[in-house]
């Protein structure tokens, strides 16, 4: 059984997928006999064939879109969009026919694809290599919003979105592609979508964050326990659908939440958690819901780019603020 | 030193001219099968029947913005009657003829413009993509499907019908190049009425034809006459058959008019000639037909009366059927989400259900 | 010597290789004259002289890997020679064979002698030991070169690590398992607690949840409530059928075994559940809590003898007059004060802050104006404000800003309170229940209706003198027939 970090994570999930299922496909730039600009295709061609793990031209509306007709007719398309950066002429595409596809035609036709890219910031990139603009998706109804945050996770919930019958967007947060390695049975079992993950108890604080960003904030964690704080960690991992319950049970133990997103503020993920714990978890709250975003900044080039990110320096601000009231 | 490394030819090709006479060398065999192109010509009079009534619809409040097919019936038929039922069809919104010979019922179109998704949810082959908006956007949608016919080895083709405007966009010229690259069992069509809404062909390109977008991906490429049936039904016999046989996609060029406004939201005397669109009936595909159906003994004014009282009929049945369909119920806002309805959304259909009315008022 | 470090060469790349020199050591080169080209993951580039210098040392042969950031060129300073710089080398080589000797003892003997030869011949052994180093650095070279990592980015720089991590468990609720194991049981909505679980641990893992998914009676049954003493007697068999089966009833009754009495169960019977705190219960917690922080509070207590009252008086309205009349003895107690800013406000008129307990919570509306109006204002105003409680319509501003408070407890039962004055007032009067009471008159005992009362007050801003004064006032109009 191997230790993988969370690429290699990703190409499990792919040799498993494209092993036990005839109609999965993996497609996009350079994927194919370059195993991936991050391998995260790294071998597949090489095993599988090019009919099944195919290099693409340089066209990515054409990608999204021969990718649903692909999935119309019964395949399981997994597009790859090099940088989430250069996705967005794809989002006509995902939104006007992935996304409502089956609701469309009263589920006559229907559009199983996963459209996996890496996102976010911190690898020194070029502009635009840097994105993290999942919110564009999670706002579309109609379509999944997947981001894995550790190997485990990575394998697990790829499985999930390339199994599930709808339309999946799957971003994999690059600058922890390879931060670590963990111990991934190449088992077949898929990690459960539209739930999120606790991966620490706590009872003063609630800390909701998601993607590379489960570094900081699991580092902030650490940070308040040596100062007798006691935080719980979510990872959101589902962005959409969003599972408020499990948010919202922290927050009615610790009374306390701060989010923490890499994404640019205003209109990110963490205002709609903020809203639905102002809905339905107001009366659990002894104080303002933070949020530790990304400023409402274009995303800088590397010089000042983890000026830009949040800290872990910045998360403890915020908490410190929230426990100085409550 | 330069060589010559590449040149192109595109032809254009009529076998029955608008004045219903066979013309050239060569004609293809359906110029003299008659019964089937006396059917063919009764599903282009019962398409237009159609079409008329559906305009009618709109304009009685009964059905929302409808875009009219009025003139192109000859290549929609023909797209209709060679394509086989396992290949699959990805229209623009305009395409009835051919879908109407693919099994596709006319209420499900008054449905569809009626502002019903059970239209998309049509009878036909269930593969075939719905109507698309988004311009091009279904070309892409079609090199998919042709990917996934060649993956699998399924001697299928994929067609889709595309407009002069939409041969503009960046959809279409991927798909050639898809086409291109990996020798896709595809037809491209380019229906050219000659507008788009208010924008002349001469407005979106300069090139002598918009066939020859397809030499940029080496894929043979020609233009027909999209008025004459004879010539469209054999342009999509062969390119069919090329891409059923592995040979790789085709672009055939439709040349037609658009003899009725772009949709029943528009206005199209604001922007062309009424001596041009006069100009245009006299070249029109139904008159050619019937002109060499008559000449050639297999027609009609009995028959020609009988039919039309026909398509009144069937049409009027299709109306009805429409108009009886009911309000689908506001759980069908929510029901076709997913597979399986995730929890967020079953919060928020439990909640619409409990608050709508349930019925919007005024609907009948 | 200035040692020019081999600059980041694009994107944040680690590295670059050395394919060629255009200078030699000892040269006179310019600025932004070509002194080498690099190879990148990407390119080859030229790397140009950073100013007008004599080139001191080579950092490396072609083919030799440099690391951005590390020397690539070493330039002469002024006063130094080419000889300077090679005893210099000389000596750092020795260092960096001897590194490389640790693996190859072979060269360390060899080396090691050439060193300790004179300065003149140092640069030859100088010559002889920095090729050896060379060799050395080239095998490692090439080495590298066969083995170079796959930087497995086409931009930027990734952190890479081989660290192998194990991710927390959960325990929460006494059950362990992993945040993924976790993250299923609530997909599929089992009680992680009612879950056996399998694993190594005592760990939960994601096919005991499916399992009991699939099979709910594979779950422990939920806690029921044991049988206690109060249960009735299991039916007594009748005669003849002892020993017979028991009874359904008896049987599960018997089976059941209760716990004796004073030990606790596992299933703590006597115990309640935690609920949350809301609305003006929370209200109520948050200022007393404040109150207790910050508030000296003492309290005196006396009975009002109201023995010579004439039939028919409000009690309340009684009452209120009374702290008008204490404060118009002893104002201070009519007053708020501030201890952060160390000042205090003597009112001139009473807002009383009259405390009204309604089954939704402890509210405390404000009667305005008690110094000026009529027995039947204070009546009406009393009504206004007991209905807009009742009905909950009443207004913020009428919930605060008062001037002295009172509490009229007594209605069920105590005499005498200590109760809680709500900062920045300085004053509570709590009146407990009404009662006849044996009074001593004139060498005999008379039964005389009395309120009991108890006044609290803020020593911080208060003296025991002025509250004492205050109710004797009070006490003193408190007597008066009307």
């Amino acid at each position: 059984m191997a230790n993988l970090t969370l690429v290699e994570a990703v190409t499990q999930a792919l040799a498993w997928e494209l092993e036990h299922d005839d109609s999965v496909v993996v497609l996009g730039e350079d994927v194919g006999i370059n195993g991936g600009v991050f391998r995260a295709t790294n071998g597949l061609q090489q095993r599988f064939g090019d009919q099944r793990v195919i290099d693409t031209p340089l066209a990515e509306v054409m990608i999204a879109g021969m990718s649903i007709g692909m999935a119309a007719q019964g395949m399981k398309p997994v597009a790859e969009a090099q940088f989430m950066g250069f996705i967005y002429p794809m989002i006509d595409h995902m939104v006007c026919h992935a996304a409502r596809m089956r609701h469309r035609t009263r589920g006559r036709l229907h559009c199983p694809m996963v459209l996996r890219a890496p996102f976010g910031g911190g690898i020194h990139a070029p502009e635009h290599h840097s994105e993290s603009t999942e919110t564009l998706f999670a706002h579309i109804p109609g379509l999944r919003v997947v981001i894995p945050s550790s190997p485990l996770r990575a394998y697990g919930l790829l499985l999930a979105a390339i199994r599930d019958p709808d339309p999946v967007v799957f971003l994999e947060p690059k600058r922890i592609y390879r931060q670590y390695k963990e111990e991934v049975p190449d088992d077949g079992e898929e990690l459960p979508l539209d739930v999120c993950y606790v991966l620490r108890d706590g009872s003063d604080i609630t800390l909701v964050t998601w993607g590379a960003m489960v570094k900081e904030t699991l580092q902030a964690a650490d940070a308040l326990a040596e100062q007798g704080i006691s935080a719980e960690v979510i990872d959101v991992a589902t962005i959409k659908p969003l599972d408020t319950a499990t948010i919202i049970e922290s927050v009615a133990k610790t009374g306390r939440c701060v989010i923490v997103h890499e994404a640019a503020r205003t209109g990110g993920m963490g205002a709609e958690i903020a809203a639905q714990l102002a809905d339905a978890g107001l009366w659990h709250l002894h104080a303002p819901v933070k949020r530790v975003a990304g400023y409402d900044t274009v995303m800088p080039l590397y010089k000042m780019e983890m000026q830009y990110m949040p800290s872990v320096q910045r998360i403890l601000n915020a908490v410190n603020e929230v426990l100085e009231v409550s | 030193m330069s060589s010559n490394v590449a040149a192109f030819n595109i032809n254009h090709y009529q076998f029955l001219d608008p004045a219903g006479n066979l013309v050239g060398n060569n004609q293809p065999a359906i110029a003299r099968e008659f019964d089937k192109l006396v059917d063919y010509y009764k599903l282009m009079t019962l398409t237009r029947t159609f079409d008329k009534k559906a305009i009618a619809l709109q304009r009685t409040g009964k059905l929302g913005t409808y875009a009219s097919c009025l003139g192109h019936e000859a290549a929609q038929v023909a797209i209709g009657a060679t394509m086989r039922e396992e290949d699959c069809f990805a229209p623009m919104y305009r395409e009835y003829g051919a879908q109407l010979y693919r099994g596709v019922k006319m209420s499900e179109i008054l449905a569809y413009w009626g502002g019903d998704e059970r239209g998309n949810d049509f009878s036909g082959p269930q593969h075939d993509f719905a109507w698309c908006v988004p311009i091009a956007t279904q070309c892409l949608h079609a090199a998919g499907a042709a990917m996934a016919y060649k993956l699998r080895n399924e001697k299928r083709v994929a067609v889709s019908v595309v407009g002069d405007g939409g041969s503009s966009k960046g959809d279409f010229l991927e798909a050639i190049n898809a086409a291109s690259a990996w020798k896709l069992p595809l037809v491209l069509i380019i229906m050219n009425n000659q507008w788009a809404i208010s924008v002349p062909r001469s407005k979106q390109n300069t090139a002598q034809t918009l066939a020859q977008k397809g030499i940029a991906g080496g894929l043979p490429s020609i233009q027909v006459d999209g008025n004459d049936i004879v010539a469209c039904h054999w342009a999509m016999e062969k390119a069919l058959d090329r891409a059923r046989n592995g040979l790789g996609a085709s672009v055939i060029e439709m040349i037609t008019y658009r003899l009725s406004d772009h949709t029943t939201a528009d206005d199209a005397r604001r922007y062309r000639d009424n001596e041009e669109v006069d100009q245009a009936w006299a070249r029109e595909p139904l008159l050619r037909l019937r002109s060499w159906l008559e000449s050639s003994g297999v027609w009609d004014d009995e028959q020609q009366q009988a039919l039309e009282a026909d398509c009144v009929e069937q049409v009027n049945a299709a109306v009805e059927e429409y108009l009886a369909l009911g309000y689908p119920g506001n759980e069908s806002m929510f029901d076709y989400m997913f597979a399986e309805l995730p929890h967020d959304l079953q919060a928020q259909r439990e909640q619409a259900l409990k608050e709508l009315p349930a019925q919007p008022e005024g609907h009948h | 010597m200035k040692i020019f470090n081999l600059p980041d060469l694009g994107e944040g790349l680690p590295d670059a290789e050395i394919v060629e020199w255009h200078v030699a050591e000892g040269d006179e080169v310019k600025v932004d004259q070509p002194m080498v080209s690099m190879e990148t993951a990407k390119a080859v580039v030229d790397v140009p002289s950073p100013e007008n210098a004599v080139i001191g040392k080579l950092y490396g042969q072609p083919g030799d890997i440099i690391d951005t950031g590390k020397p690539l060129v070493g330039f002469l300073e002024a006063g130094e020679t080419a000889e300077d710089v090679a005893a210099e080398t000389a000596a750092t080589h020795t260092e960096a064979i001897d590194t490389a000797a640790a693996a190859d003892p072979q060269h360390a003997v060899t080396t090691s002698s050439d060193a300790e030869q004179s300065s003149d011949s140092s640069t030859q052994s100088a010559a002889a030991s920095s090729s050896a180093a060379d060799d050395a650095a080239q095998t490692q070279a090439d080495d590298a070169e066969d083995e170079r990592a796959d930087t497995g980015t086409v931009v930027g720089a990734m952190e890479t690590s081989d660290r192998v991590q194990v991710e927390a468990l959960s325990t929460v609720g006494g059950v362990k398992v992993s945040p993924a194991v976790r993250a299923l049981a609530r997909k599929l909505k089992i009680d992680l607690s009612r879950v056996k679980p399998s694993g190594a641990d005592g760990v939960v893992t994601a096919r005991d949840i499916k399992a009991a998914a699939e099979n709910p009676h594979l779950l422990a049954a939920e806690q029921q409530p044991p049988v206690s003493a109060d249960e009735p007697e299991p039916k007594v068999s009748e005669p003849g059928q002892l020993g017979a089966t028991a009874s359904p009833d008896q049987a599960r009754v018997q089976s059941q075994d209760p716990a004796p009495y004073g030990v606790e169960t596992s299933h703590h019977p006597a115990r309640g559940e935690w609920e949350p705190i809301r609305g003006t219960r929370r209200t109520m917690a948050r200022i007393m809590s404040e109150s207790h922080a910050q508030v000296v509070a003492t309290t005196l207590m006396d009975d009002a003898d109201i023995h010579a009252w004439q039939p028919g008086q409000d009690i309340t309205i009684r009452l209120l007059r009374a702290l008008w009349a204490g404060a118009q003895t002893e104002p201070g107690l009519n007053a708020w004060y501030n201890g952060k800013d160390n000042v205090r406000m003597i009112h001139k008129g009473m807002d009383v802050g009259i405390a009204v307990d309604t089954p939704d919570g402890l509210f405390v509306p404000a009667l305005r104006g008690v110094h000026k109006a009529t027995a039947a204002e204070l009546r009406q105003g009393i009504n206004r404000l007991r209905d807009n409680v009742r009905d909950r319509s009443i207004p913020p501003e009428d919930l605060k800003d008062y001037t002295i408070m009172l509490s009229n407890f007594g209605v069920f039962a105590g005499r005498y309170a200590t109760p809680i004055i709500n900062p920045p007032c300085v004053c509570i009067v709590a009146a407990g229940k009404l009662r006849h009471d044996a009074v001593p008159v004139l060498g005999g005992f008379e039964a005389h209706r009395i309120i009991p009362l108890s006044l609290t007050f803020d020593h911080r801003a208060c003296t025991g003198g002025e509250a004492a004064r205050f109710l004797q006032a009070m006490l003193k109009d408190l007597a008066l027939p009307q």
